[in-house]
């Protein structure tokens, strides 16, 4: 069990990549809290219903109001915030289209939600985080930053954005001894997702590791990123894709 | 329990790096393999009086017969080969100098033990691995191959060496289910290594995490790959380094 009683935050907690983090954190003894625009009550159900401790909240992450009150509250039920996945993202309904038609309300929506909301979640857990001493913060970025994904300009951006951030970052907490590191998920096919077969028959073909991504193949590299075995690990970016790309 | 009678070999597993990966898989329930061109002697008392099992032997990772025998006696002994770490190293003796003053044979020796010895232990362990489709190869790199520090371009070039050595036996062995990937360590001022302290305090500063880093800051990577944590990870750069290279 080794984040007995740990407070974590996963936001976008009600989505499948987030519940598989969340599922994977309240079997080793975590409380979870799983912030989300839409509804991550059934995440939270599922967890309890396995004798976990998890809540679940409205929270819009690119509102710095919404994200405060939800970081406190965290704090208030679960006693601090020891981990924060930053998993919310404007992704599942982008609007796709090439760059140069794409609209400036579509492009500031995707920065609003994926690059200033992990930044507000950062920025309210920190207090907490540097009072105890210890943290860990964990930016979900995309194999899409590396590939350049086409026709989501503002997605790929973001993504992109999410990686020098956690470097930033890792330099301005490394003195309060929290870590703060990038995974970079290649394309996953989560439970039930519709995707185009030959596209993904490509990403497959691409990987050293010749199969579909799914979203517990990313649980692991989380969870050792939430635990003192990376301790002195700050600022990376681990990429989990079966070997479709090489970074650095 | 991670690695509850998991077959692991540790080549330089009698330097303090080494023995710190063989005590953590020990403590997990491997076996461990120490082969060691000095001796691995101690380390395996270590792991003996904690009741763990481990076994040494003389081996130099650049000789392919003398690489082949090692793994088929690890083999014999453990019943095959799940992890190999290539963590033996030409590094505490080297020569130190300017590149255009560095002897063909210490160059040579360089690449010898650190790239070539790397391949032919991977070449030696990958049939047992591939047999029973599954196993995790991690190759120590440095992270001077990512600063390019100067007066020893055989050592950090066999480092970088190692990095796309990585990559390509990720995609060779992608199908038999064997993952590949290296570890960076930054400046490890392993127990009783002598330093010069002002350019330590240098080091530290440059680092996220400002403190000198030591042989155990590697360890739970090292077994975070080795494990089914990291099963559709290969091919990757892990730098440990405090935060001081960002990759």
């Amino acid at each position: 069990m080794r984040f007995q009683d740990k407070s974590v935050i996963i936001t976008g907690g009600g989505g499948k990549i987030g519940k598989a983090y969340a599922l994977g954190f309240a079997k080793e003894g975590a409380k979870v809290a799983l912030p989300d625009i839409a509804s991550a009550d059934p995440v939270a159900k599922a967890i309890r219903d396995m004798g976990g401790t998890a809540i679940s909240m409205a929270c819009d992450v690119a509102d710095e109001k919404s994200v405060k009150s939800m970081v406190d509250e965290v704090a208030k039920q679960f006693g601090g915030v020891d981990v924060l996945v930053n998993n919310a993202a404007y992704f599942m309904n982008v609007k796709k289209s090439p760059f140069w038609e794409m609209e400036v309300d579509e492009f500031d929506k995707a920065m609003a939600v994926n690059v200033r909301g992990s930044w507000l979640c950062a920025k309210a857990s920190f207090p907490y985080m540097k009072k105890q001493g210890k943290g860990k913060i964990i930016n979900i970025s995309s194999g899409t930053a590396l590939n350049g994904g086409q026709n989501y300009i503002h997605y790929v951006t973001s993504k992109g954005a999410l990686i020098a951030m956690t470097r930033a970052m890792a330099r301005e907490v490394g003195d309060y001894n929290i870590c703060v590191n990038t995974v970079c998920p290649g394309f996953v096919v989560t439970e039930g997702r519709q995707v185009d077969p030959a596209f993904s028959a490509n990403r497959v073909a691409n990987r050293a590791l010749k199969r579909v991504q799914v979203e517990n193949d990313l649980v692991g590299t989380v969870l050792f990123l939430a635990s003192p075995e990376s301790d002195f690990m700050t600022g990376q970016l681990l990429n989990v894709d079966g070997g479709a790309h090489f970074v650095g | 329990m991670r690695f509850e009678n998991k077959s692991v070999i540790i080549t330089g597993g009698g330097g303090k790096i080494g023995k710190a990966y063989a005590m953590a898989f020990a403590q997990e329930g491997a076996k461990v393999s120490l082969p060691d061109a000095a001796s691995a002697d101690l380390v395996v008392k270590a792991i003996k009086d904690m009741g763990g099992t481990a076994i040494s032997m003389n081996c130099d990772v650049s000789n392919e017969k003398s690489v082949k025998t090692m793994v088929d006696e690890t083999v014999k002994q453990f019943g095959t080969i799940d992890v190999l770490i290539n963590n033996a190293a030409y590094f505490m003796t080297v020569w130190k100098g300017p590149f255009w003053e560095m002897t063909v044979e210490e160059f040579d020796k360089a690449m010898a033990v650190n790239v070539r010895g790397s391949w032919l232990c991977a070449k030696a362990a990958v049939p047992y691995m591939q047999k029973q489709k599954k196993g995790k190869i991690i190759n120590i790199s440095s992270n001077v191959a990512l600063t390019g520090n100067p007066n020893y371009i055989h050592y950090v070039t066999s480092k970088g060496a190692l990095i796309a050595m990585t990559r390509a036996m990720a995609r060779e062995l992608g199908d038999y289910n064997i993952c590949v990937n290296t570890v960076s360590p930054g400046f490890v001022v392993t127990e009783g290594r002598q330093v010069d302290p002002a350019y330590e305090k240098v080091r530290a500063q440059q680092r996220s995490i400002k403190r000198s880093q030591v042989e155990t800051d590697l360890v739970g990577t090292v077994l975070f790959l080795s494990s089914p944590a990291s099963d559709f990870m290969t091919g990757q750069l892990l730098n440990v380094d405090g935060g001081f290279h960002f990759v």
